[in-house]
């Protein structure tokens, strides 16, 4: 039987591409090893900052405090549970928990039950220990609580600035001295409290308080979320005796009892990720066929086998033919790489501290998988065949590296849209090439895709229409002696 | 076309037209006609520029001419491309190898793409490596090999399929003595065998002893087509050299 020129080709090219460090570079070890090592990295980076950040000590100036010395012991009590947490995180350390997984559960108690239920720790014994340290009855939502306020600013309360700032009772300076005061780190807000604000609460009334911060700095708006719900426990502590006192039902002041319930479908981590993976993919395809491209054109050119290779009795529509389907390979292998090693990261969990947070893990059927990757056929089809017409139009390697480089941002751009939360797939967006795949890779990975399967039309009609039109012109261009002999 | 005549090269008025944007047409060959026979190396000389190489290139069906036909073996090099590239043997030092293949999967791959049968090219390989003394570096990848390997592949990559005609495009310049001096014997054995070889190149004393015809040509133009001898016998010192200048003098 004898074989088929594109076959032959293909099998040529394939192996001399994969004896070719660069492309085996791009092609294989970027999304295999790259993608987790990034993903870890940065959400490393972010938890051990924002930790630190919350761990320092926060400076907050009251201005007027002698106007209400019985609200400053109130505010000084919110904050000396700082302490109170701080034992409280320690236990749980003691019992297997790190700090970087605590941070992770924020305040979410079920976030915590299901780290507890990961780790294998017995829930129940610890929440009594956690009442011994805190020496309060309240079930195990408080001690959530107080875990999550370890990880706020450390409030310090002060009633003097360094004079070196200047007086900030002079109404004129004042927030010219707090602004210095704020940048130079030595407070990180402030809080002025009204004329008589102590009369005013305990005449039933209401006090007027003013925090002073900057927002560009995180250290004070920080400082100043904390002050918010400072005061807001504050305030309901004055209520609960207020009530009291007129002995009126607990219930008096507060109505409603208003909790909001997630449903058990996509999370946050699913929206995030469903915005970041069509990128991510679409970006490996580009690049796992970008070196293969342009080593089988203009690498070819450069050395000197183009001339070896069309001597051969073989039509030119089998040799371009037999080289586009490598590059095409190449750019689903590299898809597919990036896509298998992030499923395994999580899986591995890696990413342990972010699946912690979502409801359910981050995960999709082998039907979706399946939909994914037919997907990606399209565009890498589009990819393949615009790089190897550049590449075959290049006269040098380095020729058509700098062809590609623009063509990354003219291809690579469209799958952008997956991070713009207005776009939806319809009928106009799932006819726009590149911009319609990355949609629907977005629907696919946050589970949505029933809903759309009506857009695949669109999407498999429009892309293998482009894709198709372009094969066609690199066939066409590999027969142009003009573009082969750029002499 | 008639048997005896298989294995030969009629030119009939090829011409080639560049056309460049910057400038204007550019006539690369200008209407040339030659017969080159079996068992015979016609050579085409010329300075650099002069068309050599656009020449053979339409010859072995890289480029399509713009004007005239040959006839390569019995077919058409507009007609019918493929059956002509089936039965020709090109090398040129523009024909380079696969660096990343080693000599032998170099052979191999071109073996397939003449649709030769995987036991065909293994028994040509075998005997050729053993007659270029190759089978030490066979497996090597060709960017590891020396000029002189690499040229030894370049011939067995030529000759796998057994073709009847040669197509050699200047294929010594910037080799060494040595290396050369292969491709020579090379050339001249393809011509014992009977084989019809065109062998182009600028170098006086590479005709003088290789070429039994000799085609001059000049800015695409053929100025003289004629047995060496005939060539020769042009300028009272018989010496290729004075031949070519007083031929090309004679346009310029």
């Amino acid at each position: 039987m004898k074989p088929n020129p594109i076959v032959t080709v293909f099998r040529k090219e394939l192996k001399d591409v994969l004896r070719d460090r660069r492309t085996l570079i791009f092609m294989l070890l970027m999304p295999t090893v790259a993608i987790p090592l990034l993903m870890l990295i940065m959400t490393e980076v972010m938890t051990h900052f924002g930790e630190k950040m919350a761990r320092e000590k926060s400076e907050v100036l009251i201005i007027n405090s002698e106007e209400a010395p019985g609200l400053k012991k109130l505010l000084e009590r919110q904050t000396s549970l700082f302490v109170q947490a701080q034992k409280v995180l320690r236990l749980l350390e003691s019992r297997g928990f790190t700090q970087d997984e605590l941070s992770m559960t924020k305040g979410d108690p079920e976030a915590f039950k299901r780290l507890a239920a990961k780790k294998g720790i017995e829930l129940d014994e610890m929440v009594g220990q956690l009442r011994d340290v805190l020496g309060t009855p309240d079930g195990d939502l408080s001690g959530m609580q107080l875990v999550s306020q370890a990880f706020k600013p450390n409030i310090v309360l002060t009633t003097k600035l360094d004079a070196a700032l200047g007086d900030v009772t002079d109404p004129g300076s004042k927030e010219k001295v707090l602004l210095e005061a704020i940048r130079t780190n030595a407070i990180s807000a402030a809080v002025e409290l009204e004329e008589k604000t102590e009369e005013r609460i305990s005449d039933l009334g209401s006090a007027k308080i003013k925090i002073y911060y900057l927002d560009t700095s995180e250290r004070s708006s920080l400082a100043q979320k904390s002050l918010i719900s400072m005061f807001r426990s504050a305030g309901r502590e004055i209520v609960e005796r207020r009530i009291a006192d007129k002995k009126l039902p607990v219930t008096f002041a507060s109505p409603f009892e208003v909790t909001g319930k997630q449903l058990p479908g996509p999370g946050v981590i699913e929206k995030i990720l469903s915005m970041i993976l069509p990128y991510l993919i679409l970006v490996f395809a580009f690049l796992g066929a970008m070196y293969p491209a342009i080593d089988l054109g203009a690498g070819e050119k450069e050395r000197g086998t183009l001339e070896t290779l069309l001597v051969a009795p073989v039509s030119r529509f089998s040799i371009v033919v037999g080289k586009y389907l490598v590059v095409l390979t190449a750019a689903l292998v590299s898809a597919t790489l990036a896509t298998l090693s992030l499923a395994v990261s999580f899986h591995v969990g890696i990413f342990s501290a972010i699946s912690m947070l979502s409801v359910g893990s981050f995960s999709f059927s082998s039907g979706e998988a399946v939909v994914a990757m037919l997907m990606v056929l399209p565009v890498g089809c589009i990819f393949a065949a615009l790089l190897l017409t550049l590449s075959i139009f290049a006269k040098s390697f380095k020729e058509g590296q700098s062809y590609a480089a623009p063509m990354q941002f003219v291809l690579v751009l469209p799958a952008f849209v997956s991070f713009i939360p207005g776009i939806e797939l319809d009928w106009i967006t799932s006819s726009i090439p590149v911009v319609n795949v990355s949609l629907a890779l977005r629907e696919i990975f946050i589970g949505n895709l029933d809903q759309h399967a009506i857009h695949l039309i669109g999407i498999f009609g429009s892309t293998s229409l482009v894709a198709g039109l372009l094969i066609w012109v690199a066939v066409r261009w590999f027969q142009r002696e003009q573009v082969l002999f750029r002499n | 076309m008639s048997n005896e005549k298989q294995n030969h090269v009629m030119v009939d008025d090829l011409t080639k037209v560049f056309s460049d944007k910057k400038r204007k047409k550019i006539v690369a060959v200008d209407k040339i006609r030659f017969e080159a026979q079996p068992g015979e190396i016609f050579g085409l000389l010329g300075v650099n520029g002069a068309g050599k190489t656009t020449t053979l290139r339409m010859l072995a069906t890289m480029l399509t001419p713009s004007q005239g036909d040959a006839v390569v073996c019995g077919y058409s090099i507009r007609k019918q491309p493929q059956e002509v590239r089936r039965r020709i043997g090109f090398m040129s030092t523009a024909t380079s190898l696969y660096g990343r293949l080693s000599a032998k999967e170099m052979v191999t791959y071109f073996g397939r793409l003449h649709a030769m049968s995987a036991a065909a090219i293994e028994q040509r390989i075998a005997k050729l490596f053993a007659l270029l003394d190759m089978e030490e570096f066979a497996d090597r990848r060709c960017d590891k090999l020396s000029t002189g390997m690499k040229q030894k592949v370049s011939i067995v990559r030529t000759v796998l399929h057994d073709p009847d005609v040669m197509i050699f495009d200047e294929p010594t310049s910037g080799l060494d003595v040595l290396t050369s001096r292969t491709i020579k014997r090379f050339v001249l054995d393809c011509k014992s065998r009977g084989k019809c070889v065109l062998f182009s190149t600028h170098n006086m004393s590479e005709v003088e002893n290789l070429c039994d015809r000799v085609g001059v040509i000049h800015a695409g133009r053929m100025l003289a087509c004629e047995p060496i001898e005939v060539l020769r016998s042009r300028t009272p010192g018989k010496r290729v050299e004075d031949a070519f200048v007083s031929l090309v003098g004679e346009t310029s």
